[in-house]
């Protein structure tokens, strides 16, 4: 099944649009997402580790505007929003 | 009473006029005004703007949480806040931020302004990308998001 992953702050850098698109196994945990984010990252920006750490220090919400932890089971199509480290004010 | 907002910029401004015309209150002594404004110098750069990123959604529902979370921790009677954040592009001196408040007595106002600004930085999706006189621009770091299971 295919996701997307809209991208926000630093991670707005790893795709030229803000969303991109994910196919994974149905029934994959944010945990699963993360791997197969950071295996795309890998083949598009390889040798950079500086994306992978926004990854791997990065929340994921859905479109109910939760932070979502990483056992959370995406079980149908939809929309996830990856969250970088913040910092507003 | 509570207001809060993601204001493009490129698109309308954020004002103290406005923050001043919504807190207003007779059953207030007290109001105080924080505005966060972008500031020539960081990390020994020259800065010359801040481009704002929001997750809009997420953000609106965050300052609703903070201002909630401010009136259970600091106890407060009748408090009235403003709270509008920039989204885009905020040349130097420009407004990134302004929190207005008003409260029954004044050492509640001081708390209570705190507390906002300090939770945003905590809690709310909102992302900074700094751009230098040399032209480079730099996602700043920020603080990992907490996830609760």
């Amino acid at each position: 099944m295919k996701i997307k992953i809209e991208l926000f702050g630093a991670a707005r850098d790893f795709a030229d649009d803000n969303i991109l698109e994910l196919t994974i196994e149905n029934q994959t945990n944010i945990k699963g997402i993360r791997e197969n984010l950071l295996n795309w990252l890998k083949k598009k920006h390889p040798n950079n580790v500086n994306y992978s750490n926004i990854v791997n220090n990065s929340a994921f919400c859905n479109e109910n505007n939760e932070i979502i932890h990483d056992d959370y089971l995406v079980s149908k199509e939809q929309k996830l929003c990856i969250i970088p480290p913040i910092g507003g004010g | 009473m509570f207001h809060c907002d993601v204001v493009d910029v490129a698109k309308n401004k954020i004002t103290l006029e406005k923050a001043q015309q919504f807190i207003e209150s007779h059953k207030c002594g007290a109001s105080l005004f924080f505005v966060g404004t972008v500031r020539d110098n960081n990390n020994d750069k020259m800065v010359t703007g801040i481009t704002y990123d929001s997750h809009d959604g997420m953000v609106r529902k965050s300052f609703e949480e903070i201002f909630t979370q401010a009136i259970k921790v600091l106890k407060l009677e009748h408090p009235v806040a403003f709270v509008e954040h920039a989204k885009g592009y905020v040349p130097l001196g420009g407004i990134s931020v302004v929190i207005a408040v008003a409260c029954k007595h004044r050492n509640q106002v001081y708390e209570f302004s705190r507390y906002i600004i300090e939770q945003i930085k905590k809690q709310t999706p909102i992302w900074k990308k700094e751009h230098y006189l040399n032209e480079d621009a730099q996602w700043l770091d920020g603080q990992k998001v907490e996830v609760k299971k």
